[in-house]
């Protein structure tokens, strides 16, 4: 069984009935070292569709948690599940929980770094006080607004008014959060969340080949959310200072957003200007503010002094881009897509009204990254199996494109490996209107094929 | 990925029940055991099914039994016919399964094991009418329909599932607007078999509720039985456990009762 990987999280979904020998049967070899390979921020199992579980049932999940914990540092538990469930589970493993409880995977997201939907209003209760505090602090951490029911009289209460919370959280229990630096992607830009004390850790928890790659691929800006860290020690300075010299190398910027200075020394924040990282109060005085993200270099990659072009590698394996590409609107649609034009230039499209993108990377024995245009209602039917019903919700309609382009990503990586070329794909991005892709690619030259299928044309584009 | 015109083909191709079986099925059904028993013995591959059938370990007789006549004596009308529907089920079997790591061997124990479960709820549940308690011989074909419509597409499907978790059902059903157990209705009409039997199966998706309380009920029970057998280390590992999703709250009502009968800790 592999883990349905969306938004930075995992999710194991079993079925039926756990005990010591069907639980094994559910996790090979292979569908835990998957799990490791992941870049998740989190690796959860879900036991919405387990009827019955005994303790051994359990136990060869717990070893996945204690594998994923040792080697990643990311939260790992289980999720949805009802009161009977909860209390079976704690009653199980008593005082040695390793693992977190997240009574769905809605609240588990909201302890996920790469979690967007900030400022929720969380109605939480917890029999254990210790644990009412830290879901608190985690949420608050987390950039919501958490409300702490002292009592269970006063949480069943308080629950009565549902529409006054975004989301209320009871049989909930945070075991180690994650410890991995996290990683979001808006806009254009990275976002890297550093937390508590930084010293020479940080060097095994940030996932250089990762930033390396992102820089490969064209990403410029590179943000340390560092509100919640308390201090930094020299062996974490000097990390930083390698990083800013790395970076300078692609005119990448790297800064810190909200670091406070109270617990290190100041001298730290000059040596770290003088290698070039910028400082920040706010995420939003960065974010917010077009002027300086152009400066910074998250807009347009004309930036880019050394502009990487297409290589003839890419140009050969082109063939196998386009069958991932309309192999996959195939199986989506069950529409037979073809291939109309293709040409070498900058990308060039006619009417940008209505138009969402999808863009996803990849890297590794060769780089570069394919994007996507499609009209709304074009990727609404390109969407329609991963969607199920019909919709007007343009969040969720990229939402979904972002799925559809992973799968075009994974279908890339086998096409490649059979090549035998090894490549990682990184996480998708999408584009709401074409002015926010024109940011990234307008300056790029790449291949440009428009595709057609149900008579809808949409256009192709590979770049690196 | 799957079209229309394929699972037309598939149903298409479904031969109708062969003659012998036709008469075995109708002898069944009045009652005339011995002479079903002299029918059944004219198709070898018929006969040499029951005997391997009935000796599984699972149906508990402790000598060998040979002699389809003596088959049936010990089954009774209502497993003989509930086997002579799980052979015509297994002569849509694959001689080589792709998509599910099965074979012959474990399928047919598959079928066994549904089958003699299935008894002990209707005995339960004090159901004595043949045709209900031979509905659990289709429920299986929903495996073969699943294997014959996605077995060159199982890289696709295991790609989608690594961005959603979604069962084959649900992917026919947005596809095709048909799914796994309107095929499986579909074959037990062409097979001439009771209409109550496609209609439980149907229920036992588990997304689609019956009107009639009896058939919803009893497609709860089989929805439930299913992934009982289907969380057995060898279903799992042959990838039958999550081929269609397991609705809980559809079972929720009769799983104190199942996990009694069942025996479950």
């Amino acid at each position: 069984m592999r883990a349905v990987i969306k938004n930075g999280i995992g999710v194991f979904h079993p079925q039926g009935f756990l005990d010591g020998n069907s639980s094994l049967s559910m996790l090979s070899i292979e569908d835990i070292n998957a799990t490791l390979h992941a870049n998740v921020d989190m690796v959860l199992v879900s036991l919405k569709k387990v009827i019955f579980f005994n303790r051994n049932g359990l136990d060869a999940f717990v070893k996945l948690f204690q594998k994923v914990r040792s080697e990643k540092h990311i939260t790992v538990g289980f999720c949805d599940y009802d009161e009977k469930k909860y209390n079976a589970i704690t009653k199980f493993y008593k005082d040695e929980i390793i693992f977190s409880l997240f009574i769905t995977q809605e609240v588990a997201s909201l302890f996920a770094s790469s979690f967007q939907n900030k400022s929720k209003n969380v109605l939480l209760y917890s029999e254990d006080k210790s644990q009412r505090t830290a879901i608190a602090i985690e949420l608050h951490d987390n950039g919501h607004n958490p409300i702490i029911a002292q009592s269970l009289a006063e949480f069943e209460q308080k629950a009565k008014v549902e529409s006054a919370y975004d989301v209320i959280i009871k049989d909930t229990f945070l075991g180690q959060t994650g410890q991995k630096v996290a990683t979001r992607v808006t806009g254009n830009a990275i976002i890297y969340t550093v937390s508590s004390f930084l010293d020479a850790e940080i060097g095994s928890s940030f996932d250089i080949n990762y930033h390396t790659n992102s820089l490969n691929v064209g990403f410029r800006l590179f943000i340390f959310d560092a509100y919640k860290v308390v201090s930094m020690n020299v062996h974490a300075l000097n990390f930083f200072s390698k990083l800013a010299s790395s970076s300078a190398e692609y005119n990448a910027t790297i800064c810190f957003v909200g670091m406070s200075f109270d617990k290190t020394p100041i001298s730290f924040k000059e040596t770290l200007e003088d290698s070039g990282i910028m400082f920040f109060n706010q995420m939003d005085d960065i974010l917010q503010d077009k002027e300086l993200l152009q400066e910074l270099g998250a807009s347009s990659a004309a930036v880019v002094k050394n502009k990487r072009t297409l290589n003839k590698v890419i140009v050969t394996e082109l063939p196998n881009f386009i069958e991932a590409t309309v192999g996959t609107i195939e199986m989506m649609t069950n529409s037979k897509a073809y291939k109309e034009a293709a040409k070498i230039d900058t990308i060039a499209i006619a009417d940008s009204d209505d138009k969402i993108a999808s863009s996803i990377g990849f890297y590794g024995d060769i780089d570069g990254m394919v994007i996507l245009v499609f009209p709304v209602n074009i990727a609404k039917k390109a969407c329609e199996l991963l969607i199920g019903e019909e919709t007007d919700d343009k969040e969720l309609i990229l939402d979904t494109l972002a799925e559809l382009v992973n799968i075009v990503g994974g279908k890339v990586k086998t096409l490649l490996a059979d090549e035998g070329y090894s490549v990682d794909i990184t996480l998708p991005r999408t584009y709401s209107d074409i002015a926010s892709l024109m940011e990234v690619a307008q300056n790029k030259k790449g291949v440009q094929v428009d595709l057609v299928f149900n008579d809808e044309k949409f256009l192709f584009f590979l770049t690196r | 990925m799957i079209t229309n015109e394929k699972i037309d083909s598939f149903i298409k191709k479904i031969p109708p029940a062969p003659k012998i079986l036709q008469t075995t099925l109708k002898l069944l059904n009045e009652g005339e055991l011995i002479e079903a028993a002299k029918v059944a013995k004219e198709d070898l591959a018929l006969s040499s099914y029951l005997r391997t059938l009935v000796n599984k370990p699972i149906y508990g007789f402790k000598n060998e039994v040979k002699d389809i006549s003596q088959i049936f004596g010990i089954l009774g009308v209502a497993k003989s016919q509930q086997a002579v529907y799980a052979y015509m089920v297994s002569l849509l079997s694959p001689s080589q399964w792709n998509f599910f790591k099965l074979n012959k061997n474990n399928f047919a124990n598959l079928q066994a094991e549904l089958a003699v479960n299935w008894q002990k709820i209707t005995k339960y549940l004090k159901i004595e009418n043949k045709d209900i308690q031979s509905a659990i011989a289709l429920l299986p074909a929903s495996i073969i329909v699943s294997e014959a419509l996605f077995c060159e597409k199982k890289e696709d499907v295991e790609l989608l599932r690594t961005t959603k978790d979604i069962d084959l059902n649900t992917i026919l059903k947005r596809l095709c607007k048909k799914d796994l157990f309107d095929i499986c209705e579909a074959i037990a009409i062409k097979w001439e078999m009771e209409s109550v039997i496609g209609e439980i199966v149907q229920a036992a998706s588990g997304v689609k509720p019956s009107e009639d309380i009896q058939t919803d009920a009893l497609g709860k029970w089989m929805h439930l039985l299913l992934f009982y057998t289907l969380s057995k280390p060898v279903y799992i590992d042959a990838g039958l456990n999550d081929f269609i999703s397991f609705n809980i709250e559809y079972v929720s009502d009769i799983y104190e009762d199942f996990a009694t009968l069942m025996e479950i800790a």
